[in-house]
């Protein structure tokens, strides 16, 4: 099939980004391979696992249920975004809450689904200053994390809100 | 795996998004939320040629209040729906059923009237919106109809291939509502879902994964409401459940018709206690 490339442009990072593209390029794919954000991990490729969660314009997303054509014009924030997102980092180590609070916690292993689950924890404890145990929980059926078993990371979440 | 390909289009309005679809036919998809759309292109078990991207036109992300109905447009994300408070007072069994559907990264993203359109076997919202009486605005190249739910969710799995649903209307209708379902997973596509909701004497049951599409239960219905505010047995809805089967029930590789049949009564004494705790003590 002819597939005409399509001109998009957008922000990643802070960053602004143009490029020609397939309309069949993820947005997962494209920020990993065109926009240099490698942070972006990719597992599942599907929407289950939550790991390659972003935010696009302001709202937490599964970058690889986007199109790269659709995030034209589009602010985007990955990993490396999180001290922007989180609005605060500690001084010395550089780490913000929740990066020190998942260190504190043992709260990764592998490390896989940790940049997704940032991501999103920081939007969500934007979003809800107080939180249930089971909001959390909620929240957390979004990621797949094989090592840790979660509790670490409720731990580390609800150490935050602390 | 990656989508096949495909052409893209961004179209500005509903006019031009609806003669796409008229020119293109049932080889073309509207993309939304793509929250169910884009996994099924991923593993390529839809391979459409056309993706008529909705989601830049204007106008259709509003929830609105009418005279008898709550009115969503198509780009009415679950997220939002699920916290309005126009939709907890005038909608609550859609409320209640959206609390349970994914979670909330997927629901910002994904919207109700997409969710409705793909119209999976299982899901919670076609049920809900089957037994809530809610009506599709339908946009053609002819105009515009209203259909009733059955229309769209009753016979077929995939709806209109020339013709765009614009928005979703519930009836008003504050009542008390309780939702319960059991998934192999928290988060994923129920087994099997149910809704009750109970306004005065008015009892509604909704039931997802039973049958090939959502089920409408008035038999179930009237067992909760001729026991309220206490509950029938288990029994006595499994009888009322086999009145109310429309079609064969449903199967799939992880959970058998049998099972369905056999826990389908008991998510919906479930979801009918969570009812009348909101009401009173049972």
């Amino acid at each position: 099939m002819n597939e005409p490339l399509v001109q998009i442009a957008m922000t990643v990072d802070g960053a602004p980004l143009s490029a020609r593209v397939r309309p069949r390029y993820l947005l997962s794919d494209f920020l990993r391979e065109r926009a240099g954000a490698p942070g972006v991990h990719v597992a599942c490729g599907h929407g289950v696992c939550g790991a390659c969660t972003i935010v696009v314009d302001g709202v937490a997303v599964r970058a690889c249920l986007m199109l790269a054509v659709q995030a034209d014009g589009a602010t985007v924030q990955t990993i490396a975004s999180l001290p922007v997102l989180e609005g605060t980092v500690t001084e010395g180590t550089g780490l913000t809450p929740l990066q020190q609070a998942f260190r504190d916690h043992h709260a990764l292993q592998c490390g896989y689904c940790t940049p997704g689950l940032l991501v999103s924890s920081a939007k969500f404890l934007a979003a809800h200053r107080a939180p249930t145990r089971a909001q959390i929980l909620d929240h957390l059926n979004g990621h797949l994390c094989r090592c840790s078993g979660y509790a670490n990371i409720i731990a580390a979440i609800e150490s935050v809100l602390q | 795996m990656k989508p096949a390909a495909f052409r893209y289009t961004r179209p500005g309005s509903v006019v031009e998004a609806v003669d796409l679809l008229v020119t293109n036919g049932s080889a073309a998809r509207l993309l939304a939320g793509g929250q169910s759309l884009m996994p099924m292109m991923v593993r390529r078990l839809e391979r459409p040629s056309l993706i008529i991207d909705i989601n830049r036109i204007a106008g259709l992300d509003a929830i609105e209040v009418l005279p008898t109905d709550i009115r969503m447009g198509a780009l009415v994300r679950q997220e939002q729906a699920l916290w309005s408070t126009v939709v907890r007072r005038e909608v609550p069994g859609l409320a209640a059923a959206l609390a349970w559907v994914a979670n909330p990264v997927i629901r910002q993203r994904g919207t109700v009237v997409g969710n409705l359109a793909t119209n999976g076997p299982a899901a919670e919202l076609p049920a809900v919106a089957l037994a809530l009486g809610a009506k599709f605005i339908v946009r053609h190249a002819d105009g515009e109809d209203i259909l009733p739910a059955p229309a769209l969710l009753g016979a077929r799995e995939r709806t209109l291939a020339h013709a765009m649903i614009t928005h979703v209307l519930w009836p008003r209708r504050p009542a008390a509502a309780g939702f319960y379902e059991v998934a192999r997973r928290d988060g994923h596509v129920p087994v099997v879902s149910s809704l009750v909701t109970l306004d005065g004497g008015d009892c509604r049951v909704a039931l997802s994964g039973v049958c090939r599409n959502g089920l409408s239960c008035p038999s179930m219905a009237r067992a909760i409401a001729r026991r309220f505010p206490g509950l029938p047995a288990i029994a006595e809805l499994a009888d009322a459940l086999r009145d109310d089967l429309t079609g064969p029930v449903y199967s799939d590789t992880y959970s058998s018709a049998r099972y369905r049949l056999e826990v389908a009564p008991v998510v919906s004494q479930r979801a009918a206690r969570l009812m009348t705790s909101r009401i009173g003590p049972v």
